[in-house]
């Protein structure tokens, strides 16, 4: 069961880095435009077919990764004070309830819609440069699935913690600056509050 | 049960859900999925044929192809590169030396230097956090009074949520369907009115009773004419050069906002270069998190715009207009009444999710009470203001007590940022008995003469 959580969590983590590199691609593209524009005096008719199709798929694709990092956004005034384990309880509860037929709904109605789309091989409406928009609504149905596996390794993590009354680990990754810094702190406090084993203070 | 009164117990049972801590986004699509079949049911339809299914996809799709929102991952990325670009010791020790022989200089040069980085990150718990770290300390050491460092820090760092370029202004933008541009225009005067109330608060009290904010000693704020300049040029005006030509680029309409975001971007990553921070370890950190972040956002999205599509069609829309338009309330009554709900909504969620779900309610009603969106935008960006430095929840000062020394208390904290909650209180109202502080620049810079 771990073995399958840590396998889940790294393919949405793996996903979701690679199509976080998009933001530069966005980034060099749309600044690419602007000079082209003004420097130039030639404006693309492709930019803004671009720079939508790659700021849907940069968040489309990175939704897995950031639940397995649990960034998705909680109301968590009470949540935070529960135990670990009612926390997990009421976690497995919606996941199940909530999370498992919304995300198979979205697979469903994506994969019709993104189906009609690759039969068409449909372009994008914003321009005459008839850049085609069928491999962005691809990405719908796919990331339904990968949300869907996401959401079964949270499953497991819920379970593990209602046995244990601990969340598992997750893996290391980059942090808010707030939260790292926070983190590292309590850190440093709890060594001078417990010496270690060599003991500075005898 | 009637539509309307299903429509509101959606609205009841979504609101019962989220307080148990599940995942927003996911809940609200959930949500609108059951109730959505519900209101599209067709007896005898196939199970699957149900347009709700549509509904959904076609929502998400458009969150995708929203043109508003591609400045979010570009203004995200450009705060997470400054974040990280060294840029913070410089820029804070630059305005202090400059604000030397203001009283109070410490205190002015940190609520300067937040205001800066936050205009620039947008990022509150950063600002709170390593301004927590650097300037906090040293105003301690200067013996500095603790309530008031402590408020200059919480009230500053939040600054960047109301000042352009802010991310809030582009998400209310987005969820009111108005000119991003135009807001921008609107927040100007009233972000530079808020801050100054701040920086006059400051040098009052520390010129009316000097104890709050002792002098420096001589050696620190000896610094000769020359190196003040130096320091100003390298680290202040490169930061403020790139915040203006954002800036500019999208109010001179020479630029949309997220073409703005997208050059700023490029040029945060330079000045990341030109100070020597830019590796391959903060450019993943910054593209990671920036990624997170905008799945947290759009996906915020694609719930709400589904569920508020569900709930109007319900009639649940229609019951709140009704309710609304019943208590017979002046337009400035139904003002106060929805920035109180709207603050207290701040307790137990963050700016995201009262602009991207709840925001949208009272949208439809501006117009019956003739209130400019634009205007109410500005209201609420400034209200959301107050939800970071009020109990009980309060984030900044949580994120300041966080990293502070150990014998600074949490109540030192709120009671320090308390005055700076008033001031905010005090700019809604001027900007309410003063609406030219929000409507003439936009006014001014947009309408053809």
């Amino acid at each position: 069961m771990t073995r399958f959580l840590f396998f889940i969590d790294s393919l949405s983590s793996w996903v979701g880095k690679s199509f976080a590199w998009l933001i530069l691609v966005l980034t060099f593209g749309v600044s690419y435009e602007v000079f082209v524009r003004y420097v130039l005096g030639a404006p693309t008719t492709w930019a803004f077919d671009i720079s939508y199709i790659t700021y849907g798929a940069l968040f489309l694709m990175t939704g897995a990764y950031g639940l397995s990092r649990n960034s998705h956004v909680r109301a968590d005034v009470l949540y935070r004070f529960w135990r670990p384990r009612t926390q997990a309880t009421m976690d497995l509860v919606l996941y199940i309830l909530f999370f498992l037929p919304a995300v198979a709904a979205f697979i469903y109605s994506g994969w019709n819609y993104a189906a009609m789309s690759v039969r068409f091989r449909e372009v994008s409406i914003f321009s005459p440069a008839g850049i085609p928009v069928f491999p962005l609504k691809m990405l719908i149905p796919v990331t339904g699935v990968l949300l869907l596996l996401q959401g079964l390794a949270e499953i497991i993590r819920c379970v593990l913690c209602i046995r244990s009354n601990q969340w598992p680990q997750r893996f290391h990754d980059v942090e808010e600056i707030e939260s790292a810094v926070l983190r590292e702190k309590q850190r440093l406090e709890r060594e001078q509050a417990q010496p270690g084993p060599r003991g500075i203070n005898k | 049960m009637t539509d309307p009164q299903v429509g509101m117990v959606m609205l009841g049972l979504f609101i019962f859900i989220i307080m148990l801590g599940f995942p927003i986004a996911f809940t609200l699509i959930a949500m609108a999925l059951g109730f959505g079949y519900y209101a599209y049911y067709v007896a005898g339809q196939d199970f699957f044929a149900n347009r709700i299914f549509t509904l959904l996809v076609q929502k998400a799709f458009e969150v995708t192809s929203n043109d508003v929102l591609t400045a979010v991952p570009l203004f995200l990325f450009m705060g997470y590169v400054i974040e990280r670009a060294n840029i913070l010791d410089r820029l804070f020790r630059s305005l202090q030396i400059a604000a030397k022989h203001v009283p109070g200089s410490l205190a002015v040069a940190t609520l300067l230097t937040c205001a800066m980085f936050a205009t620039a990150t947008g990022i509150v718990g950063a600002v709170v956090t390593l301004m927590g770290l650097l300037a906090f300390p040293a105003m301690l050491r200067a013996g500095y009074d603790t309530k008031l460092s402590a408020g200059v820090v919480c009230a500053g760092g939040c600054l960047g949520i109301l000042i352009p370029p802010s991310i809030l202004l582009i998400v209310y933008a987005a969820t009111a369907g108005i000119s991003a541009v135009k807001l921008y225009a609107a927040a100007m005067i009233p972000g530079f009115i808020l801050a100054g109330f701040y920086v006059t608060y400051v040098v009052g009290r520390a010129f009316l009773n000097p104890a709050l904010c002792p002098k420096l000693p001589k050696e620190e704020t000896d610094v000769p004419f020359f190196e003040v300049v130096r320091t100003l040029l390298t680290s202040f005006f490169p930061l403020a050069v790139l915040i203006a030509s954002v800036l500019g680029a999208i109010l001179f309409g020479l630029a949309t906002p997220s073409e703005a975001a997208a050059a700023g971007a490029l040029a945060s990553l330079i000045l990341a270069g030109a100070y020597g921070a830019l590796n391959f370890g903060m450019l993943k950190e910054s593209v990671y998190l920036t990624a997170r972040a905008t799945a947290m956002v759009c996906y915020l999205f694609i719930g709400s715009w589904t569920f508020a599509s569900v709930f109007a069609l319900l009639g649940g829309q229609g019951v709140i207009e009704r309710f609304f338009l019943g208590l017979n309330l002046s337009p400035t009554m139904f003002l106060i009444l929805t920035q109180f709900i709207i603050f207290l909504l701040g307790w137990p969620l963050e700016w995201t999710e009262i602009i991207i779900i709840f925001v949208p309610i009272f949208l439809p009603l501006l117009e019956t009470f003739q209130v400019d969106p634009i205007f109410f935008g500005i209201l609420v960006a400034l209200n959301t203001q107050t939800a970071f430095t009020t109990p009980p929840v309060a984030m900044a000062c949580f994120y300041l007590k966080g990293v502070a020394p150990a014998h600074v208390s949490l109540s030192e904290i709120f009671k320090g940022s308390l005055p700076f909650v008033f001031m905010v209180v005090l700019c809604m109202v001027l900007v309410y008995i003063f609406p030219g502080l929000t409507l003439w620049l936009p006014d001014y810079l947009y309408t053809p003469r």
